[in-house]
């Protein structure tokens, strides 16, 4: 019972996690997380690289 | 009766007239005003291939003079004011939240405020513009000799578009979110067996994988580079906020009878207003010097460019005072050389004094910083649902297909 209630779970985990929304939500996240690295933390180190890009990029602000 | 009903008409009509022609006639009468001459020309007025009045351009690799303006003041018969003074303010473009410029920090204030002395009323500056949109100059002009004519102000607009670059690298950025947007969805959206032993199916694991790959690839280039970079330096430097190297002039020299002092604001922040004097005194009389010639020049530090530049006359307190806004972070240098006027008796050879500014950068909003990412965002999703709606129609199309062969 104990076995079969485990797996029960895990598909349901694992439909969860393959379904279109959840993996459309991953995607999109990943993608913010690029684009807010490169166009807009102001760590010092990225700013200093990419500074140029910004500038040069309508709707980024720089400083 | 109606014969008086006619001329109690007749009469209001012409009462209403002269009052009509008289406020017409009034408007029309000639005013002193404020002309505004800029180098080089607004865009609107300008045929396609000579030079245009554009913002700031950071990290350019041609150097970007200033714009120079020049504001000339005319009394009501069009004839150049003489022995005037002129206060002007310069004020930048409102805040655009929703669409922000490089700097949203210098929207909306003001970007330079300056008290000169225009013996043929005329005031000539060059200033780096930061942000595009509708700067306002506000004009005051005054008499030197008192009652000489009416004071007034003025204010004119200085309309200055944006960098036409920024619009072609944002058209690319948004193809390159829509294809990635459009890949994922196609890929997202298909629907994929899963394989005994898999816990996702292939190639939602390998998208997912490449995109992860990717984000790391980036974030390591930009990190290890940027660390390459700094390596050797015994603090870590940032473009925001930098020490200011010492001038290679005093702020205060005596010489040849003449006391010139540059005093003011020693650091500045962006987005506010820093307050800059020069007193100029005859050592002999301990009287202060009007009609020296002072040249004014700010010079950011770090890439050499010119943010203002002034040439104008000390006042009657041998004084020459502004203030005004350093819109990047970074060191500057206000220079200031004094020379004798033309027709002066006084004679010297020119000299100058100087002082550095540490300017201290300032974020921008996360607001702001969170719409734009929005927008960017929105694409990708956009592009995202394109893919997704797309792989469906397709699917639906070979199940129809299979389904009709079957019967």
């Amino acid at each position: 019972m104990i076995t079969r209630s485990t797996a029960s779970i895990q598909q349901q985990a694992v439909r969860f996690t393959l379904s279109t929304p959840v993996q459309a939500t991953l995607y999109i996240s990943l993608c913010a997380l690029i684009l807010w690295t490169i166009y807009f933390t102001t760590y010092p180190a990225v700013h200093d690289k990419v500074h140029s890009l910004r500038h040069h990029t309508l709707t980024v602000s720089c400083h | 009766m109606p014969k008086l009903k006619i001329s109690v008409l007749i009469s209001v009509i012409c009462l209403m007239s002269m009052i009509v022609y008289g406020a017409v006639g009034f408007s029309q009468t000639p005013q002193p005003t404020v002309r505004l001459t800029t180098d080089p020309a607004i865009s609107s007025s300008n045929p396609q291939g000579v030079a245009q009045l554009v913002p700031f351009e950071a990290e350019a690799t041609t150097y970007q003079p200033p714009a120079r303006l020049t504001l000339q003041a005319m009394d009501a018969s069009g004839q150049p004011l003489e022995n005037a003074h002129i206060h002007l303010q310069i004020f930048t473009p409102s805040k655009t939240p929703w669409f922000t410029t490089d700097f949203p920090i210098v929207e909306g204030t003001t970007l330079l405020e300056i008290d000169a002395v225009a013996p043929k009323g005329e005031l000539t500056l060059q200033q780096v513009f930061p942000i595009r949109g509708t700067y306002r100059l506000l004009a005051k002009v005054t008499p030197q000799t008192a009652n000489a004519f009416a004071p007034f102000e003025q204010t004119l607009t200085l309309s200055i578009p944006e960098n036409w670059v920024k619009y072609q690298n944002f058209a690319v950025l948004v193809a390159i979110l829509l294809a990635v947007g459009i890949g994922g969805g196609w890929i997202i959206g298909g629907r994929q067996p899963i394989q005994p032993g898999e816990i996702a199916p292939q190639p939602v694991r390998l998208l997912l994988s490449g995109v992860i790959g990717v984000a790391i690839v980036a974030l390591l280039v930009i990190n290890v580079s940027a660390e390459m970079a700094q390596s050797g330096m015994s603090m870590p430097m940032s473009h925001m906020s930098k020490a200011a190297p010492s001038a290679d002039q005093p702020s205060r020299i005596q010489s040849q009878e003449l006391d010139l002092r540059l005093s003011g604001d020693t650091s500045a922040t962006v987005g506010k207003l820093a307050q800059f004097q020069v007193t100029a005194i005859d050592l002999k009389t301990n009287q202060p010097v009007q009609d020296l010639i002072l040249n004014l020049k700010a010079t950011q530090l770090e890439n050499n460019w010119v943010a203002f530049a002034y040439q104008g006359v000390s006042d009657a307190a041998g004084t020459l005072t502004w203030q005004q806004q350093f819109f990047d972070g970074a060191p500057h240098k206000i220079e200031v050389e004094v020379a004798p006027a033309p027709n002066s008796n006084r004679t010297f050879q020119p000299f100058a004094v100087a002082q550095t500014i540490e300017v201290e950068g300032v974020a921008p909003p996360l607001l702001v910083r969170l719409i734009s990412l929005s927008y960017l965002v929105g694409v990708v999703g956009a592009g995202l649902a394109l893919g997704l709606m797309r792989r469906q129609r397709t699917r639906l199309a070979r199940h129809q297909t299979a389904h009709s062969v079957r019967i």
